[in-house]
């Protein structure tokens, strides 16, 4: 059932193409390396070869003196000049509270020691290969089990373990072990996601301007999180805020790998600072592979209880999260996020979830599309699948069978999450009738099998005073601001940010309707800290749409209020009697008119306003909801499995999802389709894996890094439920990053489904061909 | 990822390569499809002092047919190669392994002889050159000599051409009454394969006489598999192959690493044995 919430000729709920995709299917995106070269010098990494070491020696000394090279930074002038950068979300017991800039002891291939600057790219990767650094080698613990051995080499000796720091959610463990000693039942696992790195098509990236005479900084950054570059580049490099602007210009794609100001980004600012010069530095792909944040990376042991009816009485999960070398921005949140969506669309008797963080001498792990929810998703949705062979139940009968109802909404879990609203039962129910279709029959040597997964997600990160809670410094509210101008012309502003998925033409929908004028009368524009609203959380968490479009109601209703009221004055009525239409005002009663844009210059001119009106034209909502507005979906997939070569194809795909009312259904579509075919990649494809004695990287190119190309991802069916959010003004809820969480788990099950002979053993990602044949042979079926 | 400096010479006839080559005072790469070799070059694992451009020099990239054996230009792209009517008629186990090669943006560009140079031991056309005993043509300033693909493959990346050598073309015997087809099993379309497979049996009344396989991604070269063709030999294509597959699985021993363990890999040569002979009983490429 699919309800059409807005009707009529609104623009939100129409499908319509983004307002830029012109420009961009033309070639005409503006990215931070399509700026103006005039006057710009460009930067070369230095960066660690070894996973763990001690620098003995930093010799730049051949760079130098080469005559090429216009300013070398090595980690003693990099102390001199900076502070480290803090972090934003922690965990109890982490003692890293900041980002360190100069590195004295390595602790990844990868990390950022220095800085060269020269004429070009070329000639400064010349000069950083002549600069000679010594490192006295650590052994390197590579992986969760080498960081937690008893005898393990420590990343800091002075912190006493590799355990980073550790949280708990829910009732104490105790308490869940008497509910599994209970039990009927208890299935027990070990599933394993792997490191995956986030693959924007553009890499990262940052152009820098220090002004001297002026002390401004000016740093055009490929990123998610203006606000939070301007914020840390400030800290980093010493400087009053409101000295550092930062501009985003088309960004091609985040996934969450672009939410902070990396120490790479920081050197080349700082360069500009120290030349008075301008400064670019552009990851190059190896660079992206290997020292960008990565995604996921854990492993976790889960317990799940059942009753003689196949209720679940428990849950537990213990994560224990790989985040590298140190704890970067977002630091264990993903794991964090894990644990505290670990229960989905089902009641349990009562769920807890335990989180350990360790480091390891790996690149730092962060944000990627999903944030610690694929995790889950594949953690809950695979062991149930297991709970229903070893009991010899139908999957989905038992899914259904715990199922929330929609009557018990709002619903708080075992870990208290509260969700708003939705009809979880009916997404699987749909899901699973679309399956019946898609049935096809197994061959000799090609087995077949489908399965659906449930999922709920949080979307639209907030509010202010739970982020407090958590002690998370991200700004939860969202700010939308929309300025008539002199011309009539409607500017709107907000602190979230575009990166390819399309949020300026949802934005412009909203305004518009709220307004009432035509689409072309919107500008949105986003993405520079000296126009945008505050905003340190920004484009990520699925926040952007939910958040700043109900910011954009609020803000749109009273400007419309306000444009009415000043045409009234103009014409000399009153303001029941006045009705926009198009760009005209009139009077019902005496048929006169006024345009829009005049009244907009009457208002600019000050003229014809109440006594109490402000002049401004311009309005500014911040948005703090009550809490989170939490998303949901079923999804389904039907799977051949090749027994020959172990290889999985996935022949459909389809999904039932609710977001909440949808602006535009195109860009809701795309943004499924697409985060399905990363959930793919990682289900079957991608693993950022590294040799297990010395730490180095494995997958440094798009050869040995293995995305999903177009002929990996199937057709896509997606069906929307529609579920207003009760509380996000419009109803909205997110949508990007639904579309990722459910496919390694509901791959995983389909194939369970095809060969149960091995369904056991799929307990970790990525299900490659490698691994599928290797479970065939144990099992005696790879002919 | 900027290559480090190198200098630039585009030569316009075969003496003009040679003659670079040729010189000592410098390490001179060619640069052919550019493949390979410009991602070499950004990713600073090749550093030659020159690179030798030779695109435009004309007549390296000829197709000409006779009774014995089909000669291709070592220039010629594999996108011309894979639609040549008359190469397709005389030899079409190339066409058929060239579409395995790579997606067609890419083949645009590559050519035969770079990627035979090239040696990357997963890569399906050696394995061709191999299962077919191909000689290949090298030109030097001093004189020209043929190799052959056995002993041209050595190792991951490496031939037996001398720096001094260009490879201008490669001569591939007809092998009357032969069928070959290429089977392969690769992560995705495109890649080089995990496993892949040049098959070629000679039948009579349905039974093998005679049979060609060679591998790749099996060892560190494209290898021949000798005892797996002498196993072949009085067998039917439709019955059971048990003692090819374990002579197969005996004399290889395929690389381990991120893509598949050993074991997979032997698996693989057992799979892609039994796909080729069940194609080529079917009719199959010739």
């Amino acid at each position: 059932m699919t309800i059409a919430t807005r009707n009529g000729d609104t623009l939100v709920g129409k499908r319509m193409p983004r307002l830029h995709d012109d420009r961009m299917l033309r070639g005409h995106g503006r990215y931070v390396d399509d700026i103006d070269e005039t006057g710009v010098l460009h930067a070369a990494i230095i960066r660690s070869p070894a996973a763990h070491g001690t620098i003995t020696r930093f010799d730049a000394s051949a760079a130098r003196e080469s005559g090429e090279a216009v300013l070398v930074l090595g980690p003693d002038e990099i102390g001199r000049l900076t502070d480290p950068l803090p972090t934003t979300w922690r965990i109890p017991g982490q003692h890293l509270a900041a980002v360190e800039l100069a590195i004295r002891t390595v602790r990844y291939v990868g990390q950022p020691l220095g800085v060269v600057v020269a004429r070009n790219r070329a000639v400064a990767e010349d000069l950083a290969e002549l600069v000679e650094i010594d490192i006295d080698p650590l052994p390197a613990v590579v992986g969760i089990e080498a960081a937690l051995a008893p005898d393990a080499p420590l990343l800091y000796p002075e912190h006493g373990g590799n355990v980073a720091g550790g949280i708990h959610f829910g009732p104490p463990v105790e308490e869940l072990d008497a509910l599994f000693a209970g039990a009927a039942h208890v299935v027990e696992r070990e599933f394993a996601v792997q490191r995956i790195n986030p693959s924007p098509m553009e890499p990262r990236g940052v152009l820098a301007e220090w002004i001297p005479s002026t002390e401004q900084l000016t740093v055009w950054a490929s990123t998610q999180v203006p606000h939070l570059v301007r914020q840390e580049v400030a800290v980093g490099l010493r400087l009053r805020v409101d000295q550092v602007r930062v501009v985003t210009p088309d960004v091609g794609g985040a996934f969450g790998g672009k939410t902070t100001l990396y120490a790479d980004e920081a050197m080349t600012c700082l360069a500009a600072k120290v030349l008075g010069r301008r400064v670019k530095w552009i990851e190059d792909r190896t660079e992206n592979l290997t020292a960008s944040y990565q995604g996921r990376g854990q492993q976790a042991r889960c317990r799940l209880g059942l009753d003689a009816d196949g209720r679940f009485t428990a849950l537990h999960v213990h994560i224990h999260g790989d985040v590298g070398a140190f704890l970067s921005t977002a630091g264990s949140g993903p794991f964090q996020v894990a644990a505290l969506t670990i229960e989905g669309p089902y009641r349990f008797g009562a769920a807890g979830a335990t989180v350990t963080a360790v480091f390891t001498n790996a690149v730092p792990t962060g944000a990627y599309r999903g944030y610690g929810m694929q995790e889950s998703a594949w953690i809950r949705e695979r062991i149930i699948d297991e709970a229903a062979r070893e009991l010899g139940r139908d999957a989905n009968e038992l899914r259904l069978l715990n199922t929330i109802q929609p009557e018990q909404m709002p619903y708080t879990t075992g870990t208290m999450l509260t969700y708003d609203s939705g009809d979880y039962p009916a997404v699987l129910r749909r899901a699973v009738e679309m399956g019946e279709t898609r049935r096809r029959p197994s061959t000799d040597r090609i087995r077949r099998g489908i399965a659906v997964t449930g999922n709920v997600e949080i979307t639209g990160f907030a509010p202010s005073a739970l982020l407090e809670m958590f002690q998370i410094h991200w700004s939860g509210y969202e700010t939308g601001t929309i300025r008539v101008n002199e011309d009539g012309t409607v500017t709107v502003f907000s602190g979230v940010t575009p990166m390819g998925q399309g949020i300026e033409t949802a934005l412009a929908q909203i305004v518009a309707d709220e307004l009432g004028v035509p689409l072309e009368m919107i500008s949105v524009q986003l993405g520079d800290t000296a126009t945008a609203p505050y905003s340190n959380f920004s484009s990520q968490a699925s926040r952007s749409l939910p958040l700043a479009g109900a910011a954009l109601i609020t803000a749109g209703a009273t400007m419309r209020e306000r444009m009415l009221g000043l045409a009234a004055r103009a014409l000399g009525v009153g303001v029941e009697e006045v009705k926009l239409d198009g760009t005209v005002f009139r009077a019902g009663t005496t048929g006169a008119e006024v345009t829009w844009r005049d009244v907009a210059h009457r208002g600019w001119m000050g003229w014809g306003r109440g006594e109490t009106d402000k002049i401004l034209l311009e309005e500014t909502v911040s948005f703090d909801p009550p809490g989170i507005t939490y998303a949901y979906s079923a999804h389904g997939a039907a799977v051949a499995v090749d027994l020959d070569t172990g290889k999985v194809t996935v022949e459909d795909y389809w999904t039932v999802n609710d977001s909440g009312v949808l602006v535009n259904p195109l860009i809701a579509d795309g943004q499924i389709i697409g985060a399905i075919a990363q959930g793919l990649g990682t289900a079957l494809l991608e693993e950022a894996a590294f040799d297990p004695e010395t730490g180095q990287p494995l997958a440094t190119s798009y050869l040995d890094y293995v995305l999903p190309l177009s002929e990996d991802v199937p057709d896509i069916v997606i069906e929307h439920h529609v579920t207003p959010s009760p509380i996000i003004t419009g109803g909205f809820k997110g949508v990007g990053e639904s579309g990722i969480q459910p496919p390694a788990a509901t791959v995983g099950n389909a194939i369970a489904n095809a060969v149960p002979e091995i369904a056991a053993g799929l307990t970790a990602t990525p299900l490659s061909p490698s691994r599928i044949w290797t479970l065939l042979e144990q099992a005696g079926l790879e002919g | 990822m900027k290559p480090p400096a190198f200098d630039y010479q585009e030569p316009r006839t075969l003496d003009e390569i040679v003659e670079l080559l040729a010189r000592t005072d410098q390490d001179a790469t060619v640069l052919a499809g550019g493949q390979s070799l410009v991602p070499l070059l950004n990713l600073r694992l090749a550093r030659p002092d020159v690179v030798v451009d030779i695109n435009r020099v004309p007549g390296l990239d000829g197709v000409e047919v006779a009774d014995d054996a089909v000669v291709l230009g070592a220039m010629a792209r594999l996108a011309t190669l894979e639609r040549d009517p008359v190469l397709a008629d005389a030899l079409p186990i190339v066409p058929e392994a060239i579409r395995l090669v790579a997606h067609p943006q890419i083949r645009n560009r590559t050519t035969l002889g770079g990627s035979l140079c090239h040696a990357d031991p997963a890569a399906e056309l050696p394995a061709v050159a191999v299962a077919l005993d191909a000689r290949l043509h090298l030109r030097a300033r001093d004189g020209g000599r043929t190799e052959e693909a056995a002993g041209f493959f050595q190792s991951v990346f490496t031939t037996s051409r001398r720096p001094e050598e260009l490879l201008t073309a490669v001569e591939f015997p007809r092998h009357q009454g032969f069928r070959f087809c290429f089977e392969e099993v690769s992560r995705r379309h495109g890649d080089f394969p995990f496993v892949g497979l040049c098959f070629g049996v000679r039948l009579e009344d349905g039974v093998v006489t005679a049979a060609r396989l060679a591998g790749a991604g099996i060892a560190e070269r494209p290898l021949r598999l000798p005892a797996a063709e002498a196993a072949l030999v009085g067998h039917r294509l439709s019955g059971d192959l048990a003692e090819v597959l374990d002579a197969a699985s005996a004399e290889v021993d395929p690389p381990s690493d991120i893509h598949g363990t050993a074991s997979f890999r032997r698996g693989l040569l057992r799979a892609v044995i039994r796909r080729a002979a069940a194609r080529l009983d079917q009719g199959g490429s010739r």
